[in-house]
């Protein structure tokens, strides 16, 4: 069954894409309130958007040819009807899931996924500035199962191509709150808000693609709070709009600290492999002791969700 | 969908969306008083008080003396809309017409053009190259401990 072919959802959106960003951005400069807007962000936004589109037509035989081998291997075949399209979809976006907590808990991976938190603002454009180097980051690995089940990868591709659609519109501020059964079965905006903030309370928090029922499972899950809104961003803020610096910061950093002299094989490997922040002399913030730092500055806050 | 479109679409819709925000004046610096350098610091390094602070004429960045044990300089400036701040152990300063330029050890933030008056950029320059010229050791006093 190896004729099977899905639609690439991702660039068939391309077109909604441009029009909600008008869109949103209308409503904005209309209401007066909702979000921000800046030229050289969004550019920039787009501009890695673009590039990720480009690097999966360059690289994207590398995972494609990785699935092909084991949809070689595996005896299972189950098909393409809506149901096995469906679970599909289900058991992939828990695959998103970890990858995602991967991409910032390992620092090989958040490498690669930094550049998406690299704005320090939260438009629809942010939801466009993806990575160029998941491909690097091995990451096609956790996917894996899915084939080996029997899923074939055309169909796997495609429903993390829709995963990815649905992720889209998550990222505004313009949308508050939706019905209440939605906020606590499916991501929204108000959950992936939390998710790029840079305030201690939400670091490493709702890892969710679709369904944020994975964060409530795995205890990852923390609401966005009123009383503290989000400052958007990473911890140690970049200072550049050029898309090559944002795509490679973090490979970069990761090649400066294991190349320095006077470090065991093990401090050069926990230089990629341990959450950000890892140092070995202690110098620097994990995301766990900017947190004790603040419970510190502000222990009221003990407790309190994310903390 | 065939590449030539994705092409079109993809190049006329971040031409389109980029020209709409600098037309309705998105492109515009964020503007600095005190009270607004300060925060936007101690939101950068909230571990780094601030002892004394020069703010540029423009608004656009402020010379920060910390408070702490090490007393570094650093620099929060405007980044489009927003912020971003750095200490300037390692910066490379160089005088340019419109003010300074530095250029920093640091991928992420490769430099920063600052825009000063003629006596604010000499003023600038010597409170930087006196922060970052080597401190006399007192006798029978420990190295500092590289951070």
């Amino acid at each position: 069954m190896d004729a099977v072919s899905f639609p690439d959802v991702t660039q068939l959106a391309v077109p909604i894409f441009i029009a909600a960003i008008l869109g949103e951005f209308l409503w904005i400069a209309l209401k007066g309130r909702g979000g921000r807007y800046e030229t050289r962000d969004a550019v920039t936004s787009l501009i890695m958007g673009a590039g990720s589109v480009a690097s999966g037509i360059v690289l994207g035989f590398i995972a494609w040819g990785f699935f092909m081998v084991l949809w070689e291997i595996t005896p299972l075949d189950l098909g393409t009807s809506i149901g096995v399209i469906v679970l599909c979809f289900v058991l992939d976006d828990l695959r998103y899931y970890w990858v995602h907590r991967f991409g910032h808990r390992i620092r090989w991976v958040w490498a690669s996924h930094v550049n998406h938190h690299s704005s320090q603002h939260y438009n629809l454009t942010t939801a466009l500035r993806q990575t160029w180097t998941g491909t690097f980051t091995f990451m096609m690995v956790v996917r894996a199962p899915l084939v080996l089940l029997g899923f074939h990868p055309a169909l796997v591709l495609f429903v993390g191509g829709i995963n990815l659609v649905y992720q889209f519109w998550i990222h505004t501020e313009a949308i508050g709150k939706m019905p209440r059964w939605f906020e606590a079965v499916m991501n929204t905006p108000s959950h992936h808000r939390a998710h790029h903030g840079r305030n201690p309370r939400y670091l490493d928090c709702n890892y969710a693609g679709v369904f944020i029922i994975w964060d409530k499972m795995f205890g990852t899950f923390v609401p966005e709070q009123e009383n503290d809104p989000v400052d958007y961003g990473l911890v140690y803020n970049i200072a550049t709009f050029n898309p090559l610096r944002v795509a490679f910061h973090e490979w970069v950093a990761i090649y400066h600290d294991v190349t320095q002299p006077g470090l065991s094989l093990k401090e050069r490997l926990l230089y990629a492999l341990a959450p950000p922040g890892y140092s070995h002399d202690g110098s620097r913030d994990t995301s766990d002791t900017i947190k004790a730092k603040h419970l510190a500055r502000q222990p009221q806050d003990s407790g309190t969700p994310g903390f | 969908m065939p590449l030539e479109l994705l092409l079109i679409l993809v190049i006329g819709g971040i031409a389109a969306i980029a020209l709409l925000l600098h037309l309705t004046g998105r492109s515009d610096l964020r503007v600095l008083g005190e009270a607004q350098a300060r925060e936007a610091w101690l939101r950068q390094f909230p571990e780094s008080p601030i002892a004394d602070l020069t703010l540029a004429k423009d608004g656009h960045a402020a010379l920060i003396q910390t408070a702490d044990d090490s007393a570094e300089l650093g620099l929060v400036w405007s980044f489009g809309a927003d912020t971003v701040a750095r200490f300037l152990a390692d910066a490379k300063l160089s005088p340019c017409k419109q003010g300074l330029h530095l250029r920093l050890a640091d991928f992420s933030a490769p430099k920063v053009h600052l825009h000063l008056s003629q006596p604010e950029a000499m003023l600038w320059q010597a409170m930087i190259e006196a922060a970052s010229a080597p401190q006399p050791q007192m006798q029978n006093q420990p190295p500092a401990q590289e951070v």
